[in-house]
């Protein structure tokens, strides 16, 4: 292995490490925003509102997220309604094709994870809060979000890695993130080895830095946690 | 139903759950400063007579006032509800419920938990409910606990909490529900010295317990709950002499023998 060669061509992949980092935040932030609503309806007594966002649910984990994208990619520009729409400015770019199917993608995933957590909140903690008098809403905000979000964590962790390492993807819609770029530079370079090995230690360490964090996160969560 | 004002008015209570009818007409009163006391044996449906009294579980039928306000129902049967989310939500902040598992939130400390109440419902200043915790506090024993967390305490511990969360809200009527049952026997009497000391502040409370001589003491009234009916009420003098009632008797024997 020459890792010369590592070495010179690092800068260029940190550029793509910006794009990378741009996803997954922007991923992330839709992605959750998405999902609370997802689980809240996932849970909710009208069927109404569970059924469709149990069909979401199944269809974003039951497909692989590379043909979701492609669906998202190539498939809604044979759309003409789609071209002559404001959405075109966006859909047209790989970019916001692939935030749009990460996010799609991995709101599915998050929304399980909300939902299995803000069922494991006790029932009897939530009938004390009901008959204090409290609203559903204040129910939700002040007794179930804050257990269910630290319930919640380690899988939401698992997930978010999952995501970060899913948006190599994203180079087969010609986006220029970490993967694309390295495949950019062994086209020129004809050196597979190393610099898909610097890229894997990239994606290394964004995930170490990643589920640091998110223990960071937990532990000060988790005061109330006091081991006996 | 007669015109007296009541503190808590019970008429012709109905709740089934599937094909198991667990009450079946029940009525009662209660009076500001009642102590009543509901004995029964397990299934009897005593946790169900309370819950449906702050409308934790929903009656098929029947109605419920408290302070002679009625409790707005609608629709029938299964899908009979509440017809005014904020009425119930302001009754329910009239009525303390405390249960047999503590059910005290386990992300608050011990002082969180007391205020939360007043604070988020009631919408008392953070300052004056952080007193009013500290005096309930004090009241059950448990001042130097205040910055724990639940997981911290002991049972008898957390429920002597879990009053001083329910007397936070400055009810008019307390409900509990087997407040004792969970506990080791030596914490059981922790819990019935603080009940007993609401008891003797006249505090209108409904206890359903398994404690006999206990009941017997505090008590104003007692009521022998039996397949969700009435079987027997009356003061404690009256309902424990009462040999006319063979189930009484065999309960009241059975507790005995537990015991
Ligand atoms: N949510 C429910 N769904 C189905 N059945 C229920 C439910 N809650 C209570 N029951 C049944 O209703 C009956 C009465 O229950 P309830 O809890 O009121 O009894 P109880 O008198 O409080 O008994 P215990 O002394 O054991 O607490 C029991 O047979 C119980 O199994
Ligand atoms: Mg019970």
């Amino acid at each position: 292995m020459n890792l010369q060669i590592v070495m010179e061509y690092t800068p260029e992949i940190l550029a793509g490490v910006v794009v990378t980092m741009k996803l997954v935040v922007v991923t992330m932030v839709l992605g959750l925003l998405l999902a609370v609503p997802l689980a809240l309806c996932r849970n909710a007594k009208s069927k109404w509102l569970s059924i469709p966002a149990y069909a979401y649910i199944y269809f974003f984990r039951g497909t692989p997220l590379l043909v979701q994208l492609f669906i998202i990619y190539y498939g809604f520009s044979q759309f003409e309604s789609i071209r002559q729409s404001f959405l075109w400015t966006f859909l047209s770019e790989s970019y916001w094709c692939s935030i749009l199917a990460f996010t799609l993608n991995t709101a599915a995933y998050t929304a399980e994870i909300l939902r299995g957590a803000i069922k494991s909140v006790p029932q009897g903690q939530i009938e004390a809060a009901l008959s204090v008098g409290m609203s559903p809403i204040k129910l939700y905000t002040r007794i179930i979000s804050p257990q269910a979000a630290l319930i919640a964590l380690p899988g939401y962790c698992n997930e978010s890695v999952l995501m970060m390492k899913g948006t190599s993807l994203a180079s087969t819609v010609a986006l220029l993130e970490i993967t694309g770029i390295t495949r950019n530079l062994i086209a020129e370079t004809f050196m597979p080895l190393e610099l898909f090995f610097l890229a894997g230690v990239i994606y290394m360490i964004i995930s170490t830095i990643m589920i640091g964090g998110f223990k960071l996160l937990e532990a000060s969560l988790s005061r109330f946690r006091v081991e006996i | 139903m007669n015109s007296e004002s009541h503190a808590l008015t019970i008429d012709n209570l109905h709740k089934s759950f599937g094909d198991l009818e667990v009450l079946n007409g029940t009525c009662m009163c209660a009076d500001k400063g009642d102590v009543i006391s509901i004995l029964g044996s397990s299934g009897s449906g005593k946790s169900t007579l309370l819950r449906c009294i702050n409308l934790l579980e929903i009656p098929q039928q029947g109605d419920v006032y408290i302070n002679d306000e009625l409790i707005k129902m609608k629709g029938e049967g299964s899908k009979r509800k509440a017809a005014d989310q904020r009425q119930v939500e302001r009754i329910r902040s009239r009525l303390s419920m405390v249960f047999q598992s503590f059910n005290l939130w386990t992300h608050m400390t011990v002082l969180e938990n007391i205020m939360e109440g007043p604070v988020q419902v009631l919408n008392v200043q953070k300052d004056d409910a952080k007193e009013r915790a500290m005096a309930y506090l004090e009241k059950v024993g448990l001042a130097d606990k205040y910055a724990c967390y639940p997981s911290q305490l002991s049972g008898g511990q957390m429920q002597r909490v879990a009053i001083a969360r329910a007397l936070a809200m400055e009810p008019d009527i307390l409900l509990f529900d087997e407040p004792t049952s969970a506990l080791d026997p030596e914490l059981v009497n922790e819990v019935l010295q603080v009940i007993e000391l609401l008891a003797a502040e006249g505090r209108t409370m409904l206890i359903v317990t398994h404690e006999m001589e206990f009941a017997r003491q505090v008590s104003s009234e007692i009521i022998f709950l039996n397949e969700g009916v009435i079987e027997i009420s009356g003061s404690p003098e009256e309902v424990f002499n009462n040999k006319s009632s063979e189930k009484f008797s065999n309960f009241f024997a059975q507790g005995r023998t537990t015991q």
